[in-house]
């Protein structure tokens, strides 16, 4: 048995050696996804966003404000206009993404204690930006309130402690836990490169059964395999697991090894969750293939499953916010459990039993095969390719 | 005036072959027709509830008094969290966060309010689990709040002043107001949406014209192309003239009927959203069948088209902001017509951005227009010379 499942592996690999797309979407374009992904998130954060002033009154004060503001880690203050429909127009026109305004007399009104407004408008139109932007302007308010309660009590003779506990009698302290930094690319590496790997799993998986009827070699596969799908099967899946399997844990040692990002769960529930999940996007191809023997059609399925698993995986916007029909649906998605045992196990570092319906799940996907294999069988001895 | 009659006539017809191909080729009706239909409301679906309110979070209260428990109750009074569980030590909290029963943990001091009796600087520890950030945000922000409002309270109560108007002076002598200018809620829906719609389209359009072409070279339809029909200019034009009038319409159909469908934010001027989508169409297209000639399978297409979509989405500067891009992937980006089509579709679409604020995006859909343009008919002249020997 295991001689006939090397034979059909060993002309698995003829079939890859000849066929550049096997190269490309197993190897060449997953790398260029994690290259991508790693790269182009490297500052962890976005840092100076363009903001715009108007400064109508133009004193010491209001100077020294906006000098705070640039101060700040995610802003920079790059351009100064006359009045707000100019700023306005320039937000619309993309040169910056807020302003603030400082109407006339804003300092005078401050001195003679008429509690002037100063405005700061922030566009939300890309709620990444609008977000730290808010938490910038929210740091200057409270600059600006204290320095002026701080100036009237360091006068009066208090101390700093005396000063910090009449001026923000509690504070917060905040712990990010294992993400300290805020960094974007290990809350979005972590999760969208996988499955970019997973869709390229299951479509090959998909691809490589559906040529086999496309171009008339499904006979010959079966033949092969002394007439048993199963050893048919996993002689032609084992090149393809092999490799993926590398691919996947190639990308883990680069993220968590090399990049360093937080993987509190170790070695052992990394290594297990990459084995998983290359079974698991396996078996869901196979079964998408072997129900819907067309291969376009099967690899149609696979990549609208796969491109909706980005949304439905629930790392950007969480499952739970989302209505129930979808919550249900979400689970028919290799991906959603992949996420779920990434970050409670492997980022949080939490035992493997507080997921084992997520792992439980992962199994049925890599298992999805086993019910039709005779079907899979028959459609490959009969079943005609129609261009 | 004949050859004119005849081009015509020729482009004609290639339109009409290709109109009956999108309509009799299973794959194609997909990815022309039923993907641009369903998809673009399968995923308002997603994310049509926009907002991610009462999230849950444990609270370990050891000060266990009035003002801790005001703390609590005005905590979770806010609409972005609830108080789920009160727990009465961290670790069992913990436990709480990796059953997914909770997103956070708020730790009050057993001297939280002893502090403050004393004057006293008092500190609230936050802990949030990192996994999703608008968890993260939603538990924070609602605690600065809650603290910030707090500390109102305590400084009025000490400052002893007499009128209403002297406590606010007291604790604000400067008022900030933050002003959200565009998508005001801050809600998912309306920023993600727009960018996956014209997403839907742009990728549509790769896969189905990648489809049809991959057909053609299989059933060996090229050589013919070029020897039997001599009109290759004709060819080129009735074609994009067919998937441009199936577009047009899926155009109208994705950035107008549905964001209306869903109540998203629609800001979009009839005169720029027109200006901005046709050269979005025509460069799509075109850039379209420079890529078709990749294709050597019809499935090939799906290999390597989908697994685009998210980069492409990242590249046109929505999630990370453009300008903080590194600049080798800001030229990448400017490859492709869905980088310019989402980041002036989104500033028409929520920004209200008149055609004249849009203006270099739109050229830039031109540049590509007219560049793809030539790149496919010296694309077409090579694969005639190519195949006329055989």
């Amino acid at each position: 048995m295991l001689k006939a499942i090397y034979n059909v592996a060993i002309r698995e690999c003829g079939i890859i050696r000849t066929n550049p797309i096997y190269l490309f979407c197993m190897v060449i374009l997953p790398v260029i996804v994690v290259i991508f992904f790693t790269s182009l998130m490297q500052k962890g954060q976005p840092t100076d966003m363009p903001v715009g002033v108007v400064d109508q009154d133009n004193t010491p004060t209001t100077r020294q404000m906006i000098r705070t503001l640039d101060s700040f880690q995610s802003t920079k203050v790059t351009n100064y206009y006359n009045n707000i429909n100019q700023a306005r127009q320039a937000i619309q026109r993309n040169e910056i993404y807020a302003y603030i305004y400082f109407p006339r007399n804003t300092t005078a009104n401050m001195l003679a204690m008429r509690q002037p407004n100063v405005s700061f408008y922030y566009s939300n139109a890309s709620i990444t930006s609008g977000a730290l932007l808010y938490r910038d302007l929210k740091t200057l308010s409270m600059l600006a309130s204290a320095s002026m309660g701080a100036a009237k009590l360091s006068a009066m003779g208090a101390t700093n402690a005396q000063i910090n506990a009449t001026l923000q009698p509690i504070t917060i302290d905040l712990h990010p836990i294992n993400n300290p930094q805020i960094n974007y690319n290990i809350y979005l590496t972590g999760s969208l490169v996988p499955a970019t790997l997973l869709l390229f799993i299951s479509l090959m998986a998909a691809y490589s059964i559906g040529t086999e009827l496309k171009f008339n070699r499904s006979k010959e596969w079966i033949k092969a395999s002394n007439d048993n799908i199963f050893i048919a099967l996993t002689g032609k899946l084992l090149p393809q697991f092999l490799v993926s399997l590398t691919v996947i844990y190639g990308f883990m040692f680069y993220i968590f090894q090399v990049l360093g990002f937080p993987h509190l769960g170790g070695t052992g529930s990394i290594l297990l969750l990459g084995l998983l999940a290359v079974l698991a996007a396996q078996g869901f191809g196979i079964f998408v293939s072997a129900i819907i023997p067309s291969l376009r059609m099967s690899m149609s399925v696979c990549s609208l499953w796969a491109a909706l698993s980005y949304s439905l995986m629930g790392a950007t916007f969480p499952l739970v916010a989302m209505d129930s029909p979808i919550k249900a649906i979400a689970q028919m998605f290799p991906m959603r459990h992949f996420f779920v045992i990434y970050q409670t196990c492997v980022f949080n570092g939490y035992p493997l039993i507080n997921v084992w319906l997520n792992l439980l799940a992962l199994i049925i996907f890599a298992a999805l095969p086993v019910p039709i294999l005779k079907r899979l069988k028959r459609n490959m001895l009969l079943f005609k390719y129609i261009p | 005036m004949n050859k004119i009659k005849e081009g015509i006539k020729a482009t004609c017809d290639a339109w009409w072959e290709e109109m009956k191909n999108v309509f009799k080729d299973q794959g194609m009706l997909i990815f022309f027709i039923l993907v641009p239909v369903f998809y673009p409301l399968l995923y308002s679906w997603i994310y049509n509830n926009e907002m991610v309110r009462d999230v849950p979070v444990v609270v370990v209260d050891n000060s266990n008094s009035s003002l801790s428990r005001s703390f609590i109750r005005a905590y979770d009074a806010s609409p972005d969290v609830k108080v789920a569980y009160q727990s009465i030590n961290i670790n069992e909290a913990k436990t709480l966060i990796g059953k997914q029963l909770a997103e956070g943990i708020v730790v009050i001091p057993a001297d939280f309010h002893s502090k403050i009796e004393r004057s006293e600087q008092s500190t609230i520890s936050v802990f949030c689990n990192m996994s999703i950030m608008l968890h993260y945000k939603a538990i924070y922000q609602a605690a600065t709040n809650v603290a910030q409002s707090l500390n109102q309270k305590i400084q009025i109560a000490r400052s002893g002043s007499i009128t209403e108007r002297d406590e606010q002076l007291a604790t604000s002598p400067l008022n900030v107001d933050d002003v959200a200018l565009f998508n005001s809620d801050g809600g998912y829906a309306d920023f993600i949406i727009p960018g996956v719609l014209i997403l839907i389209l742009h990728q549509t359009l790769l896969l189905g014209i990648g489809l049809s072409a991959g057909t053609a070279r299989e059933r060996g339809l090229y050589a013919n192309f070029a020897t039997v029909n001599r009109r290759w200019a004709s060819t080129l034009f009735g074609k994009a003239l067919c998937y441009f009038m199936i577009y047009t319409v899926m155009a109208a159909y994705i950035t107008m009927a549905v964001p209306h469908f869903f109540g998203f934010v629609q800001m979009a001027e009839m005169q720029a959203l027109i200006g901005l989508m046709i050269p979005f169409l025509l460069a799509s297209i075109f850039f379209a069948m420079i890529i078709s000639n990749l294709i050597r399978h019809r499935e090939d297409v799906m290999l390597i088209i989908v697994f685009t979509t998210v980069p492409l989405l990242f590249l046109s500067g929505m999630s990370w902001p453009e300008h903080d891009m590194p600049p080798f992937w800001q030229g990448v980006a400017w490859i492709f017509p869905s980088t310019f089509g989402i980041r002036g579709f989104v500033r028409v679409n929520i920004m209200g951005a008149t055609l004249r604020d849009i203006r270099p995006e739109y050229i830039a859909l031109w540049i590509q227009t007219i560049i793809f343009f030539f790149v496919n008919i010296v694309l077409t002249i090579l694969a005639k010379r190519h195949n006329l020997p055989k």
